[in-house]
């Protein structure tokens, strides 16, 4: 019988074997794949139950931290500041998800993103002392509290960005809500208060500054201006025709200017009386050309923000669609149509114009440090897109300052401080308010700050609102805090 | 019954001694470590609980050496060190319940119950072949095992499975004495019939194939396992009497065709175990697609294979993971628990220490000197290797999942003791075919000596 007990042996050694082969794939060849499976339950328990690095505004506010809590997921996120930040910081929640930075940030917040930690010393090491790191956001809570005032109630948006670096300083839009309900460990209160959320009707949860499209209205004209002159359909001297209105190819309806009047000069004059006329035919002439000005300043691509769920890209008229819709390219040119831009994209738009030319790649996050406010990694300052060359910059410059200094956005001066700045007045459709824009920079010689603002449909001022009257004077307040002056 | 101290005897017991300090210097290591996962400190309960391993060994190991002093050294310190890292384990995971829900302690308990039976089967059992004499007894005895389960009253369902009698305040699985009791049966029933088994096969074309009336006694036994499938939906249990029984067939007769037949056999059975009943069914298709329903029915094993990647090869590290995820984890899942904290590195080990383990049951089986012991040992060396089979193939996806225990790591009383009887029967055997060895290399040395003196 010894043949075949050495038979059976064998077999058993074989399926030991087998065995091996499989335990080989699972913890070497597939191993990785399998740890970062989202399914896998460590992952989810690991951002739970493990520490939790705090979120900081950039004057130090606390705005998300985890304490200590008496039940299953052993911490509990707070978030003391509650919807000042909600839109941008999001929140971290159990049963509907994470968002913001709380989801972008999630490696380097529970510690996972551990390239970026350095362990102190051994003893560390051997204590297996559980790591995270804060977030510093480069938003000040001074001036979220300062947009979410000035707007006052009225639904709108505010961004407020450093041109150089893409830094956001301020982002928050009207209506807001209150994250922490969601970060609850009770299933049956988040799920109640995030239908609440989904139910309610002006959408608290929709982060309008970086999530909504508008139609931009007059201030895409600085879009239209650069294109106009990098492509030489028009210099600086040249005159456009005094009239009410313009009637495109193709169109069944004139586009006529804001109250009726007629309007004409050169290019500044025609810049700071904001007329469409002008700017119509602009955009009827650039054609096919347009579009690719328009990617120059980041239309049409999704910005690359530290966000989670990230920004959603603006809209134009599509490229090669101008033979068969020449009126949308007219329209175009003065912000209407199939022009639709994100809050967060006009302030980029200003910002190019600010830095020379340069589309930064815009962030919230300033940098991460470790428990003792140690610096371990800044957010770099990176270029996304080139708008311009920077004379053309220079030209829009000098008329923005001219829009603030004489023309429709006198309501954005600082005294002792050039600000240049573009106002807009939307339609949005036939017998609609128009929503009320702002943007601008300050100062104009050597730019700190961009920013933008909207009023949808005009705000408390309804029919009466534009640009000038109810946005730039938000827009102002902002740069006033933020200048120092 | 008194043995000469032999010389054999005195170092296969050094040996022991010295492989069981090893063994234990090893999981006093990793109890040390688990425990400072959670404090910077020895903890308080240390030199208790190495002292209380210590002693348990200390007391197998006398037990051999004075019952069974020239049986094979590897067998206890493997079966030591398995059982010390499955407690660790348990240990570990207890650290993840409420106090009422631990299991360690239990564990603990249980293991001083197997060497209680450790020892208890030493004395009782002096002579392997005496129990070749009741074999219809044994026969009997584990067929009513089998059935205990399904008798109203103390009979108990737990996860579907109904293997389980509740006695008082214990819960046992006499499917786990069946398994013992019945390869008795089989070993002293096939060194009777296997003459007849072998000789009587017909040839069809190049094939030869047993006698139709020497069926019988493969059917039986799949009859059985059919019924312990459907009966008491334990399809683990089932697979492994079978293929103890297939095997011991094969070893008895050297007739591969009853290795084909009996595959054939359950594979048809299985195929209609998978048409008739869903929850055969059911555990079929996670196995093919665990990935289909992670949230609900897929759970178990998906989490069980995360954990494998999670742990990678070097592991999280003791009480680093998050084993405490994979539902059952101290039995079922223990090896998919070892495998997230002590990684690649960890599972090699214990699939080595199996494989030690099996080698020397099978190297017990080939030196015995008698078919029935023979056989017997061939049979208990082969449950160990296909119960460690199915269950770690079953956690790492090999093969359908069925819950049985991993011999000595689980957590459970039932299979615990079970597999002491089983080391204490290898030993048995072990002992006494190196002492039949010994005398007949006695009287050879006399006779030559005799042969010397008349020349």
């Amino acid at each position: 019988m010894n043949a075949q007990i050495r038979h059976v042996g064998l077999g058993a050694v074989v399926l030991m074997v087998v065995l091996a082969a499989q335990l080989t794939w699972l913890q070497v060849i597939d191993a990785e794949h399998l740890a970062d499976d989202p399914r896998n339950t460590r992952t989810f328990l690991r951002d739970f139950t493990g520490p939790r690095g705090e979120i900081l505004s950039a004057d130090g506010k606390v705005v998300a931290r985890s304490v200590p809590v008496d039940d299953e997921y052993e911490r509990q996120r707070l978030y003391p500041l509650g919807e000042l930040f909600a839109q941008t910081v999001g929140y971290q929640s159990i049963w509907v998800g994470s968002t913001g930075v709380e989801k972008a940030y999630n490696d380097v917040l529970s510690g996972r993103d551990l390239k970026s930690l350095k362990l102190k010393d051994l003893g560390e090491l051997l204590l297996g002392k559980e790591r995270s790191a804060n977030v510093v956001l480069s938003l000040r809570s001074d001036a979220q509290q300062l947009a979410k005032d000035a707007l006052g109630g009225q639904k709108g948006s505010v961004v407020v960005l450093e041109p150089a670096t893409g830094a956001i300083v301020a982002m928050y839009s009207t209506p807001s809500f209150d994250p922490q309900p969601l970060a609850s460990h009770k299933h049956r209160e988040v799920q109640a208060y995030f239908n609440l959320l989904a139910a309610a009707p002006d959408n608290p949860a929709l982060p309008r500054t970086y999530r909504e499209r508008y139609p931009p209205g007059s201030t895409f004209k600085i879009v239209t201006t650069e294109a106009a002159l990098d492509t030489g359909i028009a210099t600086p001297e040249r005159e456009f025709p005094s009239e009410r209105s313009f009637t495109p190819p193709q169109a069944s309806q004139s586009i006529s200017n804001f109250g009726g009047r007629s309007c004409g000069g050169n290019l500044e004059e025609v810049f700071v009386n904001s007329c469409n006329t002008a700017f119509a035919r602009l955009g009827f002439e650039l054609g096919e050309q347009f579009p690719l000005r328009m990617q120059g300043f980041g239309v049409y691509a999704a910005p690359p923000i530290d966000l989670d769920p990230g920004a959603v890209a603006s809209t134009g008229p599509l490229p090669g669609t101008f033979a068969t819709n020449k009126p949308s390219f007219a329209l175009a040119g003065i912000g209407q149509g199939e022009v639709a831009t994100t809050p967060l994209q006009m302030a980029m738009v200003a910002g190019a114009v600010a830095t020379g030319g340069t589309v930064m790649r815009p962030h919230v996050g300033a940098e991460v440090t470790d428990d003792e406010g140690r610096t371990l990694r800044t957010i770099p300052a990176r270029a996304w897109k080139t708008a311009m060359p920077a004379a053309t910059a220079a030209t829009i410059r000098d008329y923005m300052v001219q829009v603030v200094e004489r023309g429709t956005g006198t309501a954005a001066q600082i005294d002792g401080v050039a600000v240049a700045g573009k106002t807009g007045t939307a339609q949005t459709c036939e017998g609609c308010k128009p929503h009320a824009w702002f943007v601008a920079f300050a100062p104009a010689e050597a730019p700190r700050y961009a920013v933008a603002v909207i009023v949808e449909n005009g705000g408390v001022s309804g029919d009466t609102a534009t640009g000038g009257r109810v946005a730039a004077p938000i827009a102002t307040r902002m740069l006033r805090l933020l200048l120092g002056v | 019954m008194s043995h000469p101290r032999s010389r054999l005897g005195r170092r296969r017991r050094g040996e022991e001694l010295g492989l069981g300090a090893l063994a234990l210097l090893i999981v006093g290591t990793g109890y040390v470590l688990l425990a400072l996962s959670e404090a910077p400190e020895i903890p308080a309960n240390f030199w208790g609980f190495l002292g209380a391993i210590f002693s348990l060994f200390v007391v197998a190991h006398l037990a051999v050496r004075r019952l069974a002093p020239r049986a094979d050294a590897t067998l206890l310190p493997i079966a030591a060190l398995l059982l010390g890292i499955g407690f660790v384990m348990i240990s570990r995971l207890d650290l993840a319940e409420k106090s009422s829900d631990r299991v360690a302690p239990a564990q603990a308990t249980w293991t001083a119950v197997g060497v209680g039976a450790f020892v208890v089967t030493l004395l009782l059992v002096r002579n392997v072949r005496s129990l070749a004499r009741y074999r219809y007894t044994f026969l009997l005895l584990g067929v009513a095992a089998l059935m205990l389960p399904l008798a109203p009253g103390i009979g108990r369902e737990i996860n579907g499975a109904r293997l389980w009698v509740h006695l008082g305040p214990l819960t046992v699985q006499p499917g786990e004495a069946a398994k013992v009791l019945l390869v008795v049966f089989f070993a002293a029933y096939l060194v009777d019939k296997r003459e007849l088994l072998a000789s009587g096969s017909r040839r069809i074309g190049r094939m030869y194939l047993p006698d139709p009336k020497h069926l019988g006694p493969l059917l039986l036994p799949w009859a059985a396992s059919i019924m312990i499938m459907v009966q008491q939906k334990d399809l683990g249990s089932s697979l492994l009497f079978f293929a103890v029984f297939v095997a011991m067939l094969y070893v008895a007769t050297g007739r591969a065709g009853y290795v084909a037949v009996g595959v054939g056999l359950f594979g048809a059975a299985a195929l209609f175990a998978y048409n008739a009943f869903s929850h055969v069914q059911s555990r079929f298709d996670i196995w093919l697609n665990p990935w289909q329903d992670v949230e609900f029915r897929g759970y178990q094993l998906t989490q069980s294979l995360f954990a494998f990647g999670s742990g990678g090869f070097a592991g999280t590290g003791l009480g680093l993971g998050r084993p405490d995820v994979i539902p059952v984890a101290t039995t079922d899942f223990i090896f998919a628990a070892i495998g997230e904290e002590l990684g690649l590195l960890g599972t090699m080990a214990v699939l080595i220490g199996f494989l030690l383990l099996v080698g020397s049951a099978f190297r017990v089986a080939i030196q015995a000197m008698r078919p029935f012991p023979k056989l017997f040992a061939a049979g208990l060396a082969t449950i160990l290797g296909v119960q460690t089979f199915v269950i770690v193939g079953g956690v790492t996806r090999v093969i359908p999942l069925t819950g049985v225990t991993l011999p000595f790591v689980s957590y459970g009383g039932s299979s615990l003791v079970a597999n002491f009887v089983i080391l204490a029967l290898l030993l048995r055997i072990s002992d006494e075919s190196a002492a039949e060895a010994e005398a007949e290399a006695e009287q050879v040395a006399a006779r030559q000596a005799v042969e010397s003196v008349q020349a």
